[in-house]
């Protein structure tokens, strides 16, 4: 079987982003692997143990720089990777087309796994664009999934405390949400069968994508500040304590 | 100058940063009451190939170079020290004996298992008579035909319970001592005549146990002469050898201690509030923790730029010994402040300053005290 798993070069969500000019911010920060892609490589992993006589390539697209995080996925145990470099800040639709092209060119699979968004733009689009393009199947906020000769059975969050069931054919997209798996962290062995692997390096330009009508671009980006407020709980005090134990675990989320 | 660490090291460091979060930080301290590292810990290490680090990779380990282990060690010692313990000897004292000095048999007898963690080595040099001055060795091995009967004593040996495998410095011939006298043997826990003495009670570094081995007429064939014949008697150069690869990694771990008491304080002395204002606003705390951040930033320097030079096939006597004798003597002083800047917190058991505090306490005495390390440093700078 063969799995790609598209992943993405983010910003740490724990580094100081410091805004350059308008519309720019400074990049010597930390880059990492997007969290959600995390899960998307860990279950194209399991899945191909699972199967046997597997293969797992992991596709990315981005600046030169992204190649570390293609190097983290191969440490969490895919084969190879595709880099599709490009300067460009990519929106869903250029990611998805370069993305089509690039899978297209390596051979179509039978599953592609990725993260349901990325942190830094969250535009919760690229799944289905890829589905749409490669005419897959799709389904995404997948909680939980399985695998049964050639149909594939997901769990996808629909709203709190909602879950639709997808039955589905191969070949299909699966776009992962967090209560997936919990992704392992790669051992030092892997890491450094990870600097063996191979990744092949594809210029956006020479995929000769259709250039989309039209495209996100970002005017202006500003620091988000985060609003403080007080808030009062009333009533009796066992329910007082309920309720502050409730925000601290839901709200504040340190219980 | 490249400052930039290798991307591949930066995702082993932070592979070990959420090692230490997920798995070591939550039993530390169940860990620091029992004395004790449970198996299952164990077992991850090995999973992570952690006992491997310096072990070539044609022997089974990673074959990081000193910077690539220094910086493992760093982030492994931002939680309790004793598990850095529990792989330092089969990384350092107790394996680079056989690779420094082993015939290729040895090699590929003993360093696989020691990098998958299967046996964990352990290094005996120290005893009541040998501290500081290794070449008084009384253990003594005595030719007989083609076996070495070895008796006596070690003390304050690191792992000697839980190792299968220990380097042990023995003296061949008591007239000739460090100038031909002493040998260095590899020797099998299984083997009869080889006994753990008494598990030491120490100041810190509680969950890595300090040992005596007891050598009761322990008959080892000659192949187990580490270099095998020909280095009957050379064992002191190999020992020395041994200690002076282990002060860069030594320092590294006072490193990562003390910027992980730093990190801590920054975020105490903004929180905790005292006279209306927090702590970091008074000019005192605010001198201790920059005396604290200078000293750190000045200590990786040297340690790094040493650890560089190493990997670059330089040698590096000098400049180990006084990353050593840095750091180590710094991470004290940093432990110290940060006792102050926590108050009494800094000397209550809830907090894990105060274990900072007597865990690194151990680091200018072991592997070289820092006396030594001036002796090694002032005698490099005017040897002719
Ligand atoms: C927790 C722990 C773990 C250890 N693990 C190991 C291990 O795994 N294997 C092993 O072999 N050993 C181990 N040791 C032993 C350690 O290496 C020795 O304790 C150390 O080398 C110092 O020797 P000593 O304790 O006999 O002190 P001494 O040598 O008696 O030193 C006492 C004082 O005298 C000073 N001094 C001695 N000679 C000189 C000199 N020439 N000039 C100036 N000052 C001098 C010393 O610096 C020190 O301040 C361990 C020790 C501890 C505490």
């Amino acid at each position: 079987m063969k799995i790609c798993v598209c992943v993405k070069h983010v910003p740490d969500s724990a580094a100081k982003i410091t805004i350059k000019g308008k519309n720019q911010f400074d990049e010597s920060i930390n880059f990492i692997l997007n969290p959600y892609d995390e899960h998307a490589v860990e279950e194209a992993v399991r899945v191909k143990k699972q199967v046997g006589d597997s293969e797992v390539i992991a596709v990315s697209v981005g600046k030169k720089d992204a190649i570390n995080t293609l190097r983290s996925a191969l440490a969490m145990g895919a084969d190879r990777a595709i880099l599709i470099k490009t300067n460009i800040r990519a929106d869903s639709v250029i990611t998805s087309r370069a993305l089509k092209a690039a899978i297209g060119q390596d051979g179509k699979p039978d599953i592609i796994f990725t993260g349901k968004a990325s942190i830094d733009n969250e535009g919760f689009q690229t799944m289905y664009r890829l589905a749409a393009a490669l005419n897959m199947s799709v389904a995404s906020n997948v909680i939980a999934f399985s695998l049964d000769q050639e149909r594939v059975l997901v769990e996808c969050e629909m709203e709190a405390d909602a879950r639709g069931i997808i039955d589905m054919p191969l070949p299909c997209v699966i776009g992962t949400s967090k209560g997936l798996n919990k992704p392992s962290y790669p051992t030092l062995p892997a890491i450094m069968k990870a600097k063996k692997k191979e990744v092949k390096i594809i210029d956006l330009e020479s995929l000769a994508i259709e250039k989309p009508m039209s495209s996100i671009e970002i005017l202006e980006l500003k620091p988000a500040v985060e609003e403080r407020s007080s808030k009062e709980l009333k009533g009796q005090p066992e329910e007082v304590v309920m309720q502050l134990i409730r925000v601290l675990r839901e709200e504040a989320k340190v219980l | 100058m490249d400052f930039e660490i290798p991307e591949s090291l930066r995702m082993m460091q932070e592979t070990i940063r959420r090692f230490v979060k997920q798995d070591l930080e939550p039993i530390s301290d169940k860990v620091e009451e029992e004395d004790n590292i449970p198996e299952e810990i164990v077992q991850k290490m090995r999973e992570l190939g952690l006992f491997g680090l310096s072990i070539p990779e044609e022997y089974g380990g990673l074959g990081l170079g000193t910077l690539g282990e220094c910086l493992v060690y760093e982030e492994l010692t931002k939680t309790n020290a004793c598990f850095r313990s529990r792989i330092g000897t089969s990384n350092g004292i107790g394996s680079m004996g056989i690779l420094f000095d082993g015939t290729e048999g040895q090699k590929r007898k003993y360093l696989p298992r020691i990098a998958s963690g299967e046996w964990t080595a352990c290094f005996a040099l120290s005893e009541p008579e040998a501290g500081s001055d290794a070449g008084n060795v009384q253990t003594a091995a005595e030719r007989d035909g083609d076996h070495f009967v070895i008796n006596g004593l070690k003390h304050f040996i690191t792992n000697g319970d839980v190792a299968s495998l220990a380097t042990v410095i023995a003296v061949t011939d008591r007239k000739k001592r460090s100038r031909g006298g002493i040998t260095a043997f590899v020797v099998e826990k299984s083997t009869p005549g080889f006994y753990t003495g008494t598990i030491e009670r120490k100041m810190g570094l509680r969950g890595s146990h300090t040992c005596e081995l007891i050598f009761d007429n322990c008959r080892v064939p000659v192949e187990n002469v580490i270099g095998g014949e020909p280095m009957i008697g050379k064992g002191f150069k190999t020992a020395m050898g041994v200690l002076d690869k282990g002060r860069l990694t030594m320092g590294a771990c006072a490193l990562g201690a003390a910027q992980k008491l730093l990190d801590m304080c920054v975020e105490y002395s903004k929180e905790r509030v005292q006279f209306g204002k927090p702590i970091a606003r008074f000019q005192s705390v605010g001198n201790m923790l920059a005396d604290m951040a200078t000293e750190i930033y000045a200590g990786r320097q040297m340690l790094y730029h040493a650890a560089w030079l190493r990997d670059r096939g330089k040698m590096v006597i000098k400049e180990a010994s006084m990353a050593k004798l840095f750091c180590t003597e710094m991470a004290c002083r940093v432990a110290d402040k940060a006792v102050q800047i926590f108050g009494g917190m800094g000397y209550m058991k809830d907090l894990p300053v105060e274990r900072f505090y007597r865990d690194l306490r151990l680091y200018p005495i072991y592997e070289g005290t820092s006396e030594i390390q001036r002796l090694v440093i002032a005698r490099e700078l005017t040897k002719d």
